[in-house]
């Protein structure tokens, strides 16, 4: 499998009149060609900030790359000029947001939104950019698309419309298409339709995807490998079924222990308990430790680097060291791995 | 089941928008139900599909276009005087969606939390009134210090919190949750549904909990309603749900939910929904009927015997 970008050492600050919020401290991970890598985390924990980052989308008045290199198709996407970037924004990586009622203009039909990045980016004539865009209207299973081409975005419903943007990111056949949240604002039953459209035009025009949710039922479905980020940082990335049945991070056990499934019965759920770190001054050590009851001395003071699980899983806990304690982890966590026999004897 | 006394009894309650006019909606069309003293009824179903709509009906926030609410035997719609609804208001609280918007801003959280008791005169003096609000505040997780601030100052889940620890202040037996935990991130939810379980222990809570996560649902609820178009299509104990759906619809509601777990959805079906598929005929009855019991599906005699096997 052959790496369409890479991300290495990310850090992004932002500045505000109280100081400077450190929102992506130290991240780094790759895409693989033609997969889908799911990207979770609590609300501030970076996956937004880190996905603009990709698409150049961070506000220049007030954001800064501090550290990093984006690197697509042999170049540096931090380095590049707002002209350059604007030939790769849309054309080979284009993104998917989370609420279709605003990421659509409403003064425009959805048929020259559509033909926009065609005529754009690939030069074609109006006709020709009108035929491709009908087509992509139906490729996302929009019925009567010759009618739908000449209305507006209020014209359409929830799921329609993200259709429409679905149609618009996919204007040019992307490398890279990036999902932010695309069917959190969306209804169960919507939202399955999406996802199996998502992954039905993955298998036909070959992208890959960076999906970012905060929904494990939805990641369980669509993901080929997650990354965890909490605090600004990737703190276990992995295979899905690495993630789901064999967890190592104590986030990620808290995580999916706070999930209840169909069949949890117990009296109370598992809550992690505080609230996410203050990114102004980021604690000291593992900021994930104030919250962690597994946390050890060491965690207050370094941060913990990236233990190798396996070939393909990483976690950022001190207790992968060899030093480390054995620590139980909590029982809907154990009841995982029994589910997936491969885990099972760890 | 038959010991369990009724708290509220809700008949053919209807509630239409822009009657009349060529877009009339019928948001809630005939919809009847019980809910039991003490238990937690969960209601789902799509947006728009008119959930929120009988959570508000019921408390009052609309005026119904039909039908009754009887909270205790006594309806809760028609004509009333101040003392009446005082009285209704006491008893029946609610708790909104959006944290961000159902806090006033301008107003400090003491003031939100004792607003109700300011109105029910529950306190007699500034100190006793101080003293519940601080009680408050601790019952639901904050403390003491937390009185002074404004809302802005909190967090997603701890202005939940504040929303809870208000429809607390009045000492209210009924709580409507309308969507209590959709705008809250996945580790704060469970500190919140948590913090709704041991109060509704504690003081024998009464709840109608609206929301359209159905794992979240199952969890809290003692018997689930599932709403399709402003009807109700299936009432039945969570568990009975979830293993033995009978309406189409609720069978396609709950193929549609993701699950953690990447091995069962792998191999995950998803039914549709058509709501053609029934095929009624004009002169068939369709009825909420009890196919086993305690389990109620909306269906024509035909579908009724098909169901009951």
């Amino acid at each position: 499998m052959s790496k369409i970008l890479e991300v290495n050492n990310l850090n992004i600050s932002f500045h505000t009149f109280a100081g400077e919020v450190k929102a992506i401290r130290g991240v780094n991970f790759h895409l693989n060609k033609g997969e889908t890598l799911a990207i979770v985390g609590e609300s501030g924990s970076g996956k937004s900030v880190t996905t603009k980052a990709i698409m150049r989308l961070l506000p220049e008045s007030n954001s800064e790359i501090k550290e990093g290199e984006i690197l697509f198709d042999g170049k540096d996407l931090t380095k590049l000029t707002d002209k350059q970037m604007q030939g790769i924004r849309g054309k080979e990586i284009s993104m998917i947001f989370q609420d279709p009622m605003t990421s659509l203009n409403p003064t425009m039909t959805v048929g020259k939104q559509i033909m926009e990045p065609i005529i754009k980016h690939q030069n074609m004539s109006k006709s020709a950019a009108k035929q491709r865009a009908i087509e992509l209207l139906k490729l996302v299973g929009i019925p009567m698309a010759e009618e739908r081409f000449k209305q507006y975005p209020h014209q359409f419903s929830g799921g329609m419309r993200q259709r429409v943007v679905i149609a618009i990111a996919l204007a040019c056949n992307p490398q890279i298409l990036i999902a932010d949240e695309p069917t959190t604002a969306l209804d169960v039953t919507i939202q399955a339709q999406i996802l199996e459209l998502m992954k039905d035009l993955q298998k036909k025009i070959d992208t890959s995807i960076i999906f970012i949710t905060h929904d494990l039922g939805v990641v369980a479905n669509v993901a080929d490998r997650v990354a965890v980020m909490y605090g600004g940082r990737i703190i276990e990335i992995g295979t899905v079924d690495e993630i789901f049945y064999n967890p190592q991070h104590p986030y990620t056990w808290g995580l999916i222990s706070s999930m209840p499934d169909l069949d949890t019965a117990e009296d109370e759920l598992y809550a992690i308990p505080g609230s996410p770190p203050d990114l102004l001054n980021p604690p000291k050590g593992d900021a994930f430790a104030p919250r962690n009851e597994y946390a050890m001395k060491i965690d207050l003071e370094q941060e913990p680097p990236m233990f190798k699980v396996s070939d393909t899983h990483y976690a950022a806990t001190w207790l992968l060291h060899p030093d480390a304690p054995k620590v139980e982890p909590p029982a809907a966590v154990i009841k995982r791995r029994e589910m997936y026999p491969g885990f099972n004897n760890k | 089941m038959e010991t369990k006394k009724k708290l509220l009894e809700i008949r053919n309650l209807k509630q239409y928008f822009n009657i009349g006019k060529p877009n009339e909606v019928r948001a809630v069309d005939g919809i009847s139900f019980d809910i039991y003293e003490g238990e937690t009824l969960g209601l789902v179903g799509e947006s728009g599909c008119g959930k929120s709509t009988t959570g508000r009906t019921i408390i009052r926030l609309y005026d119904a276009t039909d039908g009754e609410v009887l909270y205790d035997g006594v309806n809760v719609h028609g004509k009333k005087s101040k003392e009446e609804l005082k009285s209704f208001n006491h008893k029946m609280q609610m708790i909104f969606q959006d944290p961000y918007a159902s806090l006033n801003p301008r107003m400090k959280v003491s003031d939100v939390i004792a607003e109700g008791m300011d109105i029910h005169g529950l306190a007699k003096t500034k100190e006793e009134r101080m003293n519940k609000v601080y009680e408050l505040l601790e019952t639901v997780g904050l403390n003491k210090e937390h009185a002074n601030r404004y809302p802005h100052e909190f967090s997603g889940g701890q202005r939940q919190r504040i929303g809870i620890a208000r429809a607390l202040a009045v000492d209210p037996d009924f709580i409507i949750a309308d969507e209590p935990i959709s705008a809250l991130d996945v580790s704060i939810q469970a500190q919140v549904v948590n913090l709704m379980k041991k109060l509704q222990k504690e003081k024998g809570l009464t709840y109608l909990f609206i929301a359209h996560d159905l794992s979240m649902v199952k969890y809290i609820s003692d018997r689930i309603g599932v709403m399709y178009f402003g009807k109700l299509v299936e009432l039945a104990p969570a568990e009975e749900l979830y293993n033995n759906p009978k309406h189409p619809y609720t069978q396609s509601l709950l193929s549609a939910i993701p699950l953690p777990d990447p091995i069962s959805e792998r191999s995950r079906k998803r039914k549709t929904y058509d709501p053609k598929m029934h095929n009624y005929q004009a002169d068939e009855t369709v009825e909420l009927r009890e196919v086993s019991p305690g389990h109620f599906v909306l269906c024509s005699e035909k579908e009724f015997a098909q169901y009951k096997k």
